[in-house]
């Protein structure tokens, strides 16, 4: 299936990816919002894309009482909102944080590949964000641990 | 002659252990289901409760899914008996099953404490779709709800009784709120954040007595004044459904909580009988000690797990972790693994005006508690919750990590993130391989 690849190397934080995702996910640009999330590291020098990977276990969809998370078309596990009731079992059975509950709707949601048009990977302008066929990673972990050292460092000495 | 499998309680446990069995094996086998209730999810009774969703949605079977998964479904009958050397079933109308395997995941009921009325008119609990329905037609615009008891049960229902428009008096044997879910420093804010929205609080208060006084309820308390209720709401506690059981050579456990025992299999001491949820005493994956957690999770990872090995795999299961999230009145609560461990490192942190709140419990270099607290509106704006949960799950090493978190306990996700966490969990699965989509066992063809 198509993953979202993330590049973090070529991120320059420039949060298209979360007004894009933002929008397509609840219809609003507010990056609080969106399930791809930008962090910053050393100081805000460098940035990472963060979302969800698809994973094999699906935690969110094996936790839901209700079955109201399914698999869709693009290979996504994806809310399907007139099941949910909002009760968050899957926001603390995910363990990768990419689980979210809207206040608004009362529902969870969460990167459904936007049906296998990711509106992250269109809205990226330098292709830290793709959408390929492949396998999922943990794409920023290197990039995290080499970009956090020196920071851990200052901190202890 | 295709196995014979009997899956006695359709509760949470029972429904994954179907499912997963169809997963495995398309069909091929027999599945009876013994269930006392139609099967639905007590999950979601408390968005039944509050009008949020109809009747019809808290189902997780009905009798076309169940002949679709090709399920002999014997609704409405209780276990009496278990025969386990003949391998037979008997129930309360006398008919008996016979089974290659079986599960046992008869579940839990509310428990009440042993006080003169508890169990008198207007008094109820709220764990059965049943009680749910009593519940809803007592609960009116104006009713005055005392509910006895301020844990998890109780505060999964505030939110639905407060936008039935009645008010609420919540009553607790502890001195705080929460005593199982979360510490006293959570608690105080929780505490404050109901105070401000309306719900009135009495903790440390035993509860002697219930009388009829005047068509009202009047509860009344070893120290301090009465109180008067139209409706008392039980929430103090739940008993496991295994007293038929007796007799049948299946081993309990005599320690506080009971519960069947299981091996890492969870299998029974009767080899071809399991146990899953609430009825079964199943390792911590923490600590390894069997316990009994009775949270939906645990028992959805039991019954997949158990449904595997009905159909011929030889799973081993890794453990469950005690997790719990509650939200009331817009303010979330959440708490994972060994949060209140004497023995641990702990670092907190509270954003007072925010009603924020973090707890990191470390053992070594390794994050095996964890507690979340802020408004729903900040807490979702963070990837937090699930990342708390993937540290304590995963186990990775955050030594490197510690005094940066000890200095601010809120900035996990860049230590989560440069500690590889995500690597170390995606090849985790609980059946050893990718799960399927709900929905799928609905194409199990008829043979």
């Amino acid at each position: 299936m198509r993953v979202l690849a993330l590049h973090p190397e070529k991120c320059t934080g420039c949060l298209r990816c979360e007004l894009a995702c933002s929008y397509m996910q609840t219809g609003t640009y507010q990056p609080s919002k969106s399930v791809i999330r930008v962090s910053p590291f050393e100081g805000y020098t460098s940035y990472a894309p963060y979302t969800c990977t698809q994973c094999a276990e699906g935690w969110c969809m094996t936790a839901c009482p209700v079955g109201a998370i399914r698999i869709n078309a693009a290979g996504a596990k994806d809310v399907v909102d007139d099941k949910c009731v909002g009760c968050k079992l899957c926001t603390i059975a995910c363990p990768f944080g990419t689980m979210f509950y809207d206040a608004d709707t009362t529902k969870a949601y969460k990167c459904n590949l936007c049906e296998g048009h990711p509106a992250c990977a269109d809205a990226c302008p330098t292709e830290a964000i793709t959408f390929v066929e492949g396998q999922t990673a943990d794409w920023i972990g290197d990039f995290a641990a080499e970009r956090t050292t020196r920071v851990l460092a200052r901190e202890s000495a | 002659m295709p196995a014979r499998h009997l899956i006695i309680g359709g509760g949470t446990a029972g429904l994954n252990a179907i499912r997963t069995i169809r997963e495995e094996d398309g069909g091929a086998s027999e599945i009876t289901l013994v269930s006392a209730e139609r099967p639905y999810s007590r999950m979601v009774l408390p968005y039944y409760l509050g009008a949020s969703i109809a009747e019809s949605h808290v189902y997780t079977a009905t009798p076309a899914s169940l002949a679709a998964w090709k399920v002999k479904a014997m609704l409405g009958r209780r276990a009496k008996s278990l025969d386990t050397g003949a391998q037979k079933l008997t129930l309360d109308d006398g008919s008996t099953v016979e089974y290659d395997d079986c599960l046992i995941a008869t579940g839990s009921r509310a428990a009440r404490p042993p006080v003169a009325g508890a169990d008198g008119p207007g008094v109820h609990s709220f764990w059965t779709l049943e009680e749910a329905r009593a519940v809803i037609a007592a609960v009116q615009p104006g009713t005055r709800v005392v509910m006895v008891g301020a844990g998890f049960i109780s505060f999964t229902i505030l939110n639905a009784i407060l936008s039935r428009g009645a008010s609420l008096t919540i009553v607790e044997v502890a001195p705080r709120i929460l005593p199982r879910m979360v510490d006293e420093a959570c608690a105080g804010i929780v505490a404050s954040w109901l105070v401000k929205h309306g719900v009135t609080l009495r903790v440390g208060a035993t509860l002697t007595g219930i009388e009829e006084w005047k068509g009202k309820r009047r509860l009344t308390f070893k120290k301090g004044d009465p109180i008067l209720a139209d409706v008392v709401i039980m929430a103090t506690g739940i008993r496991t459904n295994l007293e038929w059981l007796e007799g049948s050579g299946i081993q309990v456990s005599s320690e506080p909580g009971g519960g069947i025992l299981v091996d890492d299999r969870l299998r029974s001491s009767v080899k071809n009988v399991y146990a899953a949820g609430d009825v079964a005493r199943g390792p911590n994956l923490l600590t390894g000690t069997l316990e009994v957690h009775a949270i939906e999770p645990t028992a959805q990872e039991h019954g997949r797990v158990v449904g595997a090995n009905m159909a011929g795999r030889d799973l081993a299961y890794r453990g469950s972790l005690i997790m719990n999230i509650v939200e009331v009145c817009h303010l979330d609560v959440a708490s994972f693994g060994q949060w209140d461990n004497p023995k641990a490192q702990v670092f907190t942190a509270t954003r007072t005006p925010r009603s924020q709140y973090r707890k990191l419990l470390f053992e070594g270099g390794r994050l095996t508690g964890a507690m979340i607290c802020g408004p729903a509106e900040d807490i979702w704006s963070t990837n937090d919750v699930g990342m708390l949960k993937g540290l304590v799950y995963s186990g990775v090493d955050l030594s490197r990590w510690k005094a940066h978190l000890e200095r601010n306990p809120f900035d996990i996700k860049p230590a989560y993130i440069a500690s590889h966490t995500a690597g170390a969990l995606l090849p985790t699965t609980n059946l050893g391989r990718a799960s399927r989509s709900p929905q799928l066992p609905h194409q199990v063809m008829v043979q």
